[in-house]
């Protein structure tokens, strides 16, 4: 089987090159993460980040024939050949299939991805409904894998300040919660033109959300809840 | 949250203007289609009608703020920050000002001649 991976490492390359390799002995049912294990055992330079093996982690999100993908759970026999592989668009390479998620990582904080409680801790637990607890299906499962927001042109265009859509879906997870007490502050933080509205209803991150969620539904949500806050 | 909040209160404009303009352009459509066929009298007396001149006034206000907010986020999202989107949303705006009187002008001669 063959493929084209994006090559690059900074402290020795000028300039990104695809390199082209032939792995044999590979079966359709196989991943492309196990694919790319092989081929680092040819090449030992090549460099991907990968962990779990089984689409939990979110480690080896790349961009997979022009579509972005999770490797450890794409088989190899839905690829077409040669497979192109790349790092995940539009977060700086730090090497190969490498990218820093750091900003990333800032707009997921920005959205304080946590329980905010300013009453008194229950001794036992929080009580929830179990229509409340079905509120959150569709948004807790966000692994933070980065494909979402990395093919999204909105963030690609304004990656400092539109939150992205991994981060809102995160932000709509607690405001739907039936626990937390902070949703004026959460809306408040997310109005602006950049941070929330910033998305046009693309849906990329619908389309390649290795965990089937949609993000967009979740963003036209935080829309809804903050005109109904407003009014 | 506030309805003033800038984000939220530019994208509720563009929804309402959205709603109103489909509105309109539905209604007008379907009286200009079942009331034909037209002729130039007509048409002119009903521009001259005070509510249908009103309305007429509305979408064109309305398809302007559509506009002004649909450009300024293509602007916003295409060109960098700095001296050139300033160029572009004062473009942007001058353009709209323009088509604006251009369209007051028109309805009034309308009421007038």
């Amino acid at each position: 089987m063959r493929f084209r991976i994006y090559r690059y490492n900074p402290e020795t390359d000028t300039a990104p090159r695809m390199q082209d390799y032939e792995v044999e002995g590979l079966e359709p049912t196989m991943m492309l993460r196990d694919a790319l294990l092989r081929i680092k055992a040819q090449d030992e330079t090549l460099s991907f980040r990968h962990s779990c093996g089984e689409g939990v982690c979110g480690s080896d999100g790349m961009n997979i024939n022009g579509r972005n993908g999770l490797a450890c759970i794409t088989p190899l026999g839905e690829l077409k050949e040669p497979v192109v592989v790349r790092p995940l668009p539009g977060l700086p390479v730090v090497r190969d299939l490498i990218v820093d998620m750091s900003r990333f990582w800032h707009h997921y904080r920005s959205v304080r991805p946590y329980l905010i409680v300013h009453d008194p801790v229950p001794e036992v637990e929080f009580r929830q409904l179990p229509a409340q607890r079905d509120r959150l299906d569709g948004l807790y499962e966000c692994i933070l894998c980065a494909c979402c927001t990395t093919s999204c042109p909105s963030f690609w265009w304004n990656p400092d300040r539109f939150r992205g859509p991994a981060a809102l879906l995160q932000a709509y997870r607690f405001l739907a919660d039936s626990r937390d007490q902070e949703t004026e502050s959460r809306l408040d933080e997310l109005d602006g033109p950049y941070r929330l509205f910033r998305c046009h209803t693309i849906m990329n991150c619908a389309a390649v959300c290795p965990k089937g969620l949609n993000p967009t539904r979740a963003i036209h949500a935080i829309k809804k809840l903050m005109v109904e806050h407003a009014i | 949250m506030s309805i003033r909040a800038q984000g939220l209160r530019t994208w509720l404009w563009q929804r309402l203007s959205a709603a109103y303009l489909a509105a309109f352009l539905l209604f007008s459509l379907a009286g200009w289609i079942l009331a034909g066929p037209w002729d130039y009298v007509r048409w002119r007396a009903l521009l001259t009608d005070p509510v249908y001149a009103v309305a007429t006034a509305l979408f064109f206000a309305a398809l302007l703020l559509h506009g002004w907010v649909g450009g300024r986020d293509i602007v916003m999202d295409y060109v960098p920050a700095g001296a050139l989107r300033f160029t572009a949303l004062t473009l942007l705006a001058l353009a709209v000002i323009v088509m604006g009187a251009w369209a007051v002008v028109i309805l009034l001669l309308a009421q007038i001649t």
